[in-house]
């Protein structure tokens, strides 16, 4: 989450709202938010509605897998980064920028 | 007497040869294998409501709602106090 903070700039510039996603509660979330100095917002799946919904519900953690969605302004699934290379967030701000310039 | 140092060892070698291809084989059946994705790219994102603490409220969040607006990245983490 720490990477998305430092890319937040390039990724509010190129039309893009961050959103964090965990099964843990709003203020669980907002502690974690508050601690690690991240200010967009960290909605909390509780109960796991969305996590199931997107198919990435891991039973051995009871917990969502590390897993970036990028979806573009027509709501279609632009980019998927997975488990360790969701970390990393240059490729979702170079495709964000892509789609920026596209217009 | 060497002879038969030899050929002990090839037996020993040629048993161990034979056996390689299932032990790879168990080795690879060991391995966790990374779940397929359920959404793949270019496929429609379900619609969600989840909420956050902005310190004073709790808020609603849609996906619709950025629709024709923005795109949204939604980083899912595995857990509040991990790393990532």
């Amino acid at each position: 989450m720490k990477a998305f903070q430092q890319n937040l700039q390039k990724l509010e510039a190129a039309d893009t709202q961050v959103l964090g996603v965990s099964m843990d509660s709003p203020f669980a979330n907002k502690a974690f938010a508050d601690q690690i100095g991240v200010t967009f917002p960290l909605l909390s799946d509780w109960g796991g509605e969305t996590t199931h919904k997107y198919g990435i519900y891991m039973d051995k953690f009871q917990a969502a897998r590390r897993v970036n969605f990028l979806i573009g302004k027509d709501g279609k699934i632009l980019e998927e980064q997975l488990d360790s290379a969701a970390i990393d967030p240059s490729k979702i701000v170079d495709a964000c920028q892509r789609q920026t310039l596209k217009r | 007497m060497k002879k038969v140092g030899i050929s002990a060892a090839f037996a020993v070698l040629l048993v161990l040869g034979s056996m390689a291809p299932r032990v790879a084989r168990q080795l690879r059946a060991d391995q966790p294998t990374k779940p397929e994705m359920k959404l793949k790219v270019l496929d429609m994102a379900p619609d969600f409501k989840m909420q956050y603490f902005d310190g004073h409220d709790l808020k609603d969040v849609t996906l619709s709602e950025y629709r024709g607006k923005k795109n949204v990245v939604l980083a899912f983490y595995i857990f509040a106090f991990t790393g990532g």
